[in-house]
């Protein structure tokens, strides 16, 4: 049990940059670039892990938590998500509302720690991402409605077919629909255009961005794995669904695993490419449209009973 | 288990018959623990007020409640049920009116008092038809009669304002935001930790009683608790008065404790025990749940407005530095509230959850949509309450002091100690259990599962609750993991930075020079989106703002969302019953004697009426 779960987080822990780094290398090549390297993520983390950090002097201790709370929460909801042949260390009915609440309970230090620094700037991100969530919850739930009518259960693994590949051709409409709302919950979530850009921190475009503008070295360190590891954990939710292959092999499941999520990022960095970032009160809407469509997957799924 | 005690009382129809079984324990509980830390609490706050108020009327009055509270809970008899209840009625009044030197406090208390006497009234019919029907007024005997279903139905439609009205039921809750702020600090703890509690008591007391009750109330109730808990959550956010703030999201969790309830009838309906035994279990554990981080939250604002004299979350800022124990006892009620893992608020909305996944994958069609409408309110509700935590504590604990309510440090560079010891302590006693229920929740689960059994008349221990304790177990492991992990995290951290402390600069400010304290968000500016999103729903009113002029000079906004029930509804109506009543005023009769004259006559005619 420990060594399943240890092998878990060492696979999220090292493969989870590596899917940033091909994001960046898909934007590279779709504007003509050469590009950074697929590994550059490692090296930034590495040189933050190496410096100190400047702290404000209007920040008290939940500015100190925030970073800490935010990796060991995504660290935690990893442990319930399966990762191709490696079945999820603990899996139990009902799951899907801890990981739920566990990124809620990261998301709210990371607003708390926001505030804590004194300055508009953040005060925007935290206040931005504190009414996108509302919607975003709304979405995932939805989705988590419709699944478990679905599947009967509750329960991650269970939900997106992990143990059982779901059939296209039976429940084909309703998955279209869901894996379409869950593509916009997982760009809203992590930060993607047409949500919010990653790279720049300019007030007009960010959330995610401002809210960690005040911190540096080790602590700024955890923040970008902690996002980029809850990348990896949400995608990998969404690639049972897409790529319900089953052989049995070990070796050939993790390749198809390894194959969807590259799959998906790759889709991730054409949508950054091809589209510009969304106005703010688009953003909204764009929440909406990915509950709607959850919505429609529920009402498609009742026509059925 | 009932235990059961019996006195003779003088009084027709009454009996002093006390009953102490599973339903009345779990509210006992709740009353119990919090009664004893608000009273602790409440000497520490009433400190300042020693030679200045009448601190015996106050005392008074809060053991009368404290006593009227547990009569309500272990009454067994209509009319000492009745009689507990306008007990503790008046007691809250008298409490609210603390500070009646203020004319809000006055209305407050009035508008209280109108609202409680409005729900007693329908509390008399419903529970005459139950004791004719029954044909007595002992809650056991009654439970025992069968009620026709059209009946059961009225006695229900009856039960809900009339308890609803004490319980924060959305239309009829006006008078919780006017009580909550005008009350000291502990007393709106009470009022909103147990009081509104028995409200919730009486709605089970009376579902106990009626045994069955037709199909369509577990429909109502879950709408009442979908409509009360995101409008409750929605006129939360638009507050910026920390107490007004702290009753609306009372509000919200009685409409949490409503959709379980409803969600229970629905189970009970469809002949699933399972499912209807987490949805009373979780309502019943999130009652508990919420006294203790309600109560919590209401002690920690009356710590900070004793501290900086106001309650305006705009005025304050940076407390976290000025009152550090408080701020930590804080975080642990808002993330209680929100229901966040960890602590004792996810474990009542798992099981409510749960619940309702159950049903969404067992009920037929009419509970699938009951169910997804109850997961998806659920969902949003916690979204919503995430939002106005987070505002609430980064806006009062957090940034910059705004103003100078916000105590600066004392010539020597300290802070002036924090609180006083009598206040300090209760507040680490409720955060305890809040964190107590949240890691270890087998033995509050047990209790309110248990009340939830007795509460469908089963016998205890007839439904197997493995389904859903096995779950649990993970949940408890998780969370021990991930504070572990946290742990490791803070220690990797200490060890990469190495021993020194870090180098300490202001916040960067992207190169403006004129930044200050008034440049951070507010608690309006904070929830400006989401205000903006739900505009049709609330009545958001924006006053001013508007720079007119070639040469504009200074302007002035305000911004204020209003009570949608009170100002369209019951505002209205009152209005128009006082402009009835004032027709009356005018034609009636000036001179006393003739009442009196009236009383004579009145009293000559019954007299030779009767000795014929």
């Amino acid at each position: 049990m420990v060594l399943s779960i240890l092998l878990h987080w060492l696979v999220v822990v090292f493969l989870a940059p590596f899917f940033l780094g091909v994001i960046s290398r898909v934007k590279a090549f779709f504007a003509g670039r050469k590009g950074p390297s697929v590994f550059q993520p490692y090296f930034d983390l590495a040189r933050l892990f190496q410096k100190k950090c400047v702290y404000s002097r209007t920040a008290t201790w939940v500015f100190h938590l925030g970073p800490v709370v935010v990796v060991s929460g995504v660290l935690v909801l990893s442990l319930m998500v399966p990762l191709g042949a490696l079945k999820a260390p603990v899996v139990f009915s009902g799951d899907i509302l801890l990981l739920a609440y566990l990124l809620a309970l990261s998301r709210f230090f990371m607003i708390a720690s926001a505030m804590d620094t004194g300055s508009s700037f953040e005060g925007m991100g935290a206040s931005r991402e504190a009414f996108f969530s509302c919607l975003s919850e709304l979405a995932l739930f939805m989705n988590f409605v419709t699944l478990a009518l679905l599947t009967r259960s509750i329960s991650l693994t269970k939900m997106i077919g992990a143990d059982v590949p779901m059939l296209w051709n039976v429940l084909g409409p309703a998955l279209i629909l869901i894996v379409a709302s869950l593509f916009i919950v997982l760009l809203a979530e992590n930060c993607r255009i047409p949500v919010d850009d990653p790279e720049t921190h300019l007030e007009l475009t960010m959330i995610h961005e401002v809210m960690i503008l005040d911190y540096s070295g080790v602590d700024f360190g955890y923040m970008l794995y902690g996002a980029a590891m809850k990348l990896f954990v949400l995608s990998s939710i969404l690639v049972p669904i897409i790529v319900p292959v089953k052989t049995g092999l070990m070796a050939l499941d993790m390749l198809f695993f390894l194959g969807g999520m590259l799959g998906i990022a790759l889709v991730i960095g054409a949508v950054e490419s091809c589209m510009a970032r969304l106005r703010l009160n688009r953003v909204g809407n764009l929440l909406l449209i990915a509950f709607a469509l959850a919505f429609f997957g529920f009402v498609v799924t009742l026509w059925r009973f | 288990m009932d235990k059961v005690y019996s006195l003779i009382w003088q009084v027709p129809f009454g009996e002093f018959a006390l009953k102490l079984d599973f339903l009345g324990l779990v509210f006992l509980a709740a009353i119990a623990v919090l009664v004893v830390c608000a009273g602790i609490y409440g000497i520490g706050y009433m400190l300042p007020y020693k030679e200045k108020k009448p601190l015996g009327f106050h005392f008074f009055f809060y053991f009368i409640l404290a006593i009227a509270l547990v009569l309500i809970v272990l009454a067994n008899n209509v009319i000492l049920f009745l009689g507990a209840w306008e007990a503790m009625t008046l007691s809250v009044y008298f409490l609210i009116l603390f500070h009646d030197e203020k004319p809000s406090t006055r209305k407050a208390g009035f508008l209280y008092l109108i609202a409680g006497h409005c729900g007693t009234f329908l509390l008399f019919l419903m529970f005459f038809l139950m004791a004719q029907t029954a044909g007595s007024m002992n809650f056991d005997v009654m439970s025992r009669a069968s009620f026709p279903p059209a009946l059961a139905g009225l006695i229900f439609l009856l039960a809900l304002p009339g308890f609803g009205v004490k319980a924060g039921f959305l239309p009829v809750h006006i008078w919780l935001p006017h009580a909550h702020p005008a009350a000291p600090s502990q007393v709106s703890a009470l009022l909103s930790g147990v009081a509104i509690k028995t409200g919730i008591y009486g709605i089970c007391r009376i579902l106990w009683i009626l045994g069955v009750v037709p199909d369509w109330c577990g429909y109502v109730l879950l709408i009442i608790g979908v409509v009360s808990g995101v409008m409750g959550v929605l006129y939360a956010l638009g507050q910026h008065e920390l107490k007004r703030l702290l009753a609306y999201h009372s509000i919200e969790n009685i409409g949490i404790i409503a959709i379980g309830l409803g969600l229970g009838l629905l189970g009970r309906s469809h002949n699933l025990p399972f499912i209807a035994a987490l949805g009373f279990g979780g309502a019943l554990l999130h009652v508990i749940n919420h006294a203790l981080f309600k109560g919590l939250l209401f002690l920690g604002a009356g710590t900070v407005i004793q501290r900086t004299h106001t309650g305006e979350m705009d005025q304050l800022g940076g407390l976290a530095k000025v009152m550090p124990l408080t701020s930590v006892l804080f975080l642990i009620g808002a993330l209680s509230i929100c229901g966040l893992p960890l602590f004792n608020g996810f474990i009542s909305e798992f099981f409510i959850y749960f619940g309702l996944f159950q049903g969404l994958m067992g009920f037929p069609l009419n509970g699938v949509i009951a169910c997804g409408l109850g997961i998806l309110a659920l969902a949003l509700m916690g979204a919503l309450a995430l939002a106005c935590f987070t505002k609430v504590f980064g806006t009062v604990f957090l940034g910059e002091p705004r103003s100078a309510h916000v105590p600066a440090k004392t010539a020597s560079g300290t802070w002036r100690e924090e609180t006083s010891p009598w206040m300090l302590l209760p507040m680490i006693a409720l955060a305890g259990l809040c964190s107590w229920i949240g890691l270890a929740p087998l033995t509050a689960s047990r209790l309110a599962f248990s009340g939830g059994e007795y509460l469908m008349r089963l016998p205890a221990g007839s439904v197997d609750f493995a389904k859903v304790f096995v779950p649990l177990a993970f949940v408890i492991s998780l969370a021990f993991v991930f504070i572990a992990l946290a742990l490791a995290l803070i220690l990797i951290r200490r060890f990469l930075l190495g021993p020194l402390p870090m180098p300490v600069g202001g916040t960067w400010a992207c190169g403006y020079s004129k930044v200050g304290p008034r440049s951070q968000y507010t608690s309006a500016s904070f929830v400006g989106p989401i205000m903006d999103a739900f505009k049709y729903v609330l009545l958001f009113r924006k006053h001013g703002g508007q720079v007119t002029g070639e040469f504009p000079g200074k302007t002035h906004v305000s911004t204020a969302v209003h009570d949608a029930s009170e100002e369209t509804v019951f505002s209205p109506f009152f209005t128009f019953l006082m402009g009835l009543s004032k027709k009356f005023d005018e034609n009636r009769i000036r001179y006393t004697q003739i009442y009196l004259m009236y009383i004579f006559v009145f009293l000559i005619f019954l007299l030779v009426w009767k000795i014929r």
